[in-house]
């Protein structure tokens, strides 16, 4: 059966092929002289399903810029012209793109970029700044016309662009709201090698923490190599073991000086990119955050280590007054340590407002308004803070001025003075000798010891913290007197303060009560003066009772504001 | 072998290892500092088109900094960047002077007169088929 059918199937193809070739005569073929082959290459895209916004600018870059920039966007290389435009690859030839190029046509430059590859997107520092680029530039032969691509067509082929060279991955779409927070060239940092040092860092350093645990007698006077150092001196030969134990002291004026030290550096560091000037400041901040190699790791530190001085600062303003610190003889370091904390606020405040972005806009309004409510001297204020009528230029580079060396100079001038008033105090508060239940004191190599343990314990969670939750960043600010687009939202330390101001006149909540606390902080040695000296040095003593309950009341009143503010 | 003891074994592995962070922290510190965020500067630039600069006239190209000059002999580019520190020549009364230090340079870019030891350089030119004039910088 099967064979019946295959010879009927050979019989039919060989009736119809027979009429082909035998009567119709072979045409003469004139050989077409100029082959047209179009090289695959040169296809037009095919969109998927759903394309996403980088598909749909594959066609906009076919259309409009293949042609000069390649199929592979590799520029006009000798190569590519030759595959793609045969014996016509001479562009400059005359009339072409020479001077006497036919009417609808331009001269031509000698050079085309390429536009994919590594590096090439290198000087844009985030897609809003690619498409700007492109929107005026391209495509060449209308720069300085009115643009012939529309807008969301030239943000399409800027998605294309980015997802072409790598930076925008696949699963994700482009948005252009999102334009200028979209850092460009991210493939210029390495973060395969930034995450194997930091591992490798962290791990040492936590190497060493197990070594110093260990090692109770490091570098100790015992220890022959070892004669007291630069660090050991600025120590006292030795201090009461009770006053060293971490549940006394809590660490928190020790790592208030490693987070300012780290803070300092790390700041230092930031100043050799960043540029104050509203235009540049949020994408030079971007430009730290995601080109500069280990950038976001030094803008995390800073970031973090300056939270953490606030929050450590303020756990050791809270130990002073607990502990019955405040009083005489220390009540002039306690001043000092105050005015240390309200320097630490208003760093952390200016240092915010430098990155200039939408997430600073209400703050930035909100602050400096404040100052003008102030009566007879509020406007002066507001002038002297600002610098104009509006915040703009000006307020950046005050802000700059202020954050960078006014503020910080002061901040280290009374920190050395702070630090000095320890040793002349006779170090931290404790109980007279007589009455201690413990009489040893350690001496000054093992309270370094201490101290280091404290600092790397605080750098790796610095550096951990860094790594995982960036520093908040936001799209630059485009223009201050317009509508700004993110949710207005003071720095988490002044959020008590925006929920105060719902409730009534913005100078008494806002100004007079926070200034009302400080001066009450203040006040609080000379009217809760006496703390005998055998209730001195221990948590909680009886008679500094009222000065405790006022202080406890304030940090409760900040929290319960603060959370009422969050949520 | 001189035996180790517990103790010198720990103190020098805590300190090895304190110095390995500080070595990575620099190394951390110095691939920091060494970013550029500014690009190169282009090292081509279309001067202008060849009807531009007629046979015999010198021309500055101040974004280059450049001398070009149309001669019997072509187009020829100088480069006006003093060698010596820098600073860009300015040509006076047929004459290339630096006005930072004093030096000078005949026509062609020869040293006349010290402290610059070496003549301006060369730069290269071309003239494109649609009579464009580029300079290589």
């Amino acid at each position: 059966m099967r064979a019946v059918t295959l010879i009927l199937l050979l019989l039919s193809l060989m009736v119809n092929a027979l009429p082909i070739s035998v009567l119709a005569a072979p045409p003469v073929e004139e050989p077409d002289p100029t082959p047209m082959v179009i090289d695959p290459r040169m296809d037009r895209p095919v969109l998927p399903e759903n394309p996403s916004r980088a598909d749909l600018g594959s066609i906009v870059y076919f259309e409009y810029c293949l042609a000069c920039h390649g199929d592979q966007g590799q520029g006009l290389t000798d190569e590519y012209r030759q595959m793609a435009y045969g014996e016509d690859m001479d562009c400059w030839q005359s009339k072409c793109h020479a001077t006497n190029h036919p009417t609808p046509g331009f001269i031509f430059p000698r050079v085309v970029p390429p536009v994919i590859g590594e590096g090439t997107l290198k000087r844009f520092v985030n897609a809003e700044d690619l498409y700007q680029y492109l929107l005026l530039r391209m495509p060449y032969y209308k720069y300085d016309m009115p643009p012939e691509i529309p807008d969301d067509d030239m943000w399409n082929v800027t998605a294309y662009l980015l997802r072409i060279n790598g930076v925008l991955p696949d699963r994700i779409d482009f948005d252009p709201q999102q334009a200028s927070m979209f850092p460009v060239h991210l493939t210029a940092r390495s973060h395969g090698e930034e995450q194997v040092v930091q591992i490798v860092l962290l791990g040492s350093l936590a190497l060493v923490v197990v070594g110093l645990l260990v090692q109770r007698g490091w570098r100790s006077a015992s220890s022959p190599a070892s004669r007291p150092s630069f660090i050991h001196h600025l120590h006292p030969p030795s201090i009461p073991r009770l006053q060293a134990r971490w549940r006394y002291t809590l660490s928190a004026g020790g790592l208030a000086v490693f987070c300012l030290l780290v803070v300092v550096f790390t700041g230092i560091l930031e100043m050799f990119f960043y540029v104050p000037t509203p235009e540049s400041a949020g994408n030079s901040i971007q430009m730290i955050t995601y080109a500069v190699p280990y950038g976001g790791l030094v803008r995390g530190l800073h970031f973090w280590s300056a939270q953490a001085l606030v929050v450590v600062s303020g756990i050791h303003l809270l130990r002073v007054i607990f502990t019955g610190a405040y009083t005489q003889p220390r009540r002039l370091n306690y001043l000092l340590g105050l005015g240390l904390f309200l320097l630490s606020l208003l760093l952390d405040f200016t240092g915010y407002v430098l990155r200039w972005d939408e997430g600073i806009r209400w703050a930035l309004t909100v602050g400096t308004n404040l100052l003008k409510t102030i009566p007879w001297i509020g406007q002066a204020l507001y002038a002297f803070v600002v610098g104009a009528d509006q915040p703009g230029a000006t307020t950046l580079t005050r802000f700059y001025a202020w954050h960078i060396f006014g503020l910080t100079a002061i901040m280290l001038g009374i920190f050395t003075w702070h630090i000095f008033r320890v040793r002349r105090d006779g170090g931290i508060s404790a109980p007279p000798p007589e009455t201690r239940s413990d009489s040893h004191r350690i001496t000054r190599f093992e309270l370094v010891r201490r101290e280091i343990l404290a600092a790397l314990l605080a750098l790796i969670i610095l550096i951990v913290v860094s790594a995982r939750l960036p520093a908040p960043i936001d799209m630059p600010i485009q223009e201050i007197a317009s509508l700004g687009q993110a949710d207005p939202e003071a720095p988490w330390f002044f959020l008590w303060v925006q929920q105060l101001l719902r409730y009534g006149d913005a100078f008494w909540l806002g100004i007079a009560v926070p200034l009302g606390i400080l001066a009450l902080l203040a006040l609080l040695p000379y009217l809760f003066p006496r703390v005998p000296a055998d209730q001195q040095g221990r948590w909680f003593p009886r008679a500094g009772r009222i000065a405790q309950v006022v202080a406890a009341l304030l940090a409760a009143g900040w929290l319960v504001l603060t959370l009422l503010e969050l949520f | 072998m001189p035996a180790i003891s517990r103790r010198d074994f720990l103190r020098i592995g805590t300190e090895s290892l304190l110095a390995l962070s500080g070595i990575l922290g620099l190394g951390v510190l110095i691939r920091y500092l060494s970013y550029q965020p500014e690009p190169p500067p282009p090292d081509q630039h279309i001067a202008g088109q060849e009807t531009d600069f007629p046979p015999g006239s010198r021309t500055v190209l101040s974004g280059i900094p450049a001398l070009l000059i149309h001669s019997t002999n072509g187009f020829q580019a100088i480069s006006l960047v003093c060698p010596h520190l820098g600073c860009t020549v300015q040509e006076k009364t047929g004459r290339l002077t630096c006005p930072c230090h004093g030096s000078q340079f005949d026509e062609d870019g020869l040293v006349t007169r010290r402290p610059a030891a070496q003549a301006l350089k060369t730069l290269g030119v071309e003239v494109s088929p649609d009579g464009a004039v580029i300079v290589y910088s």
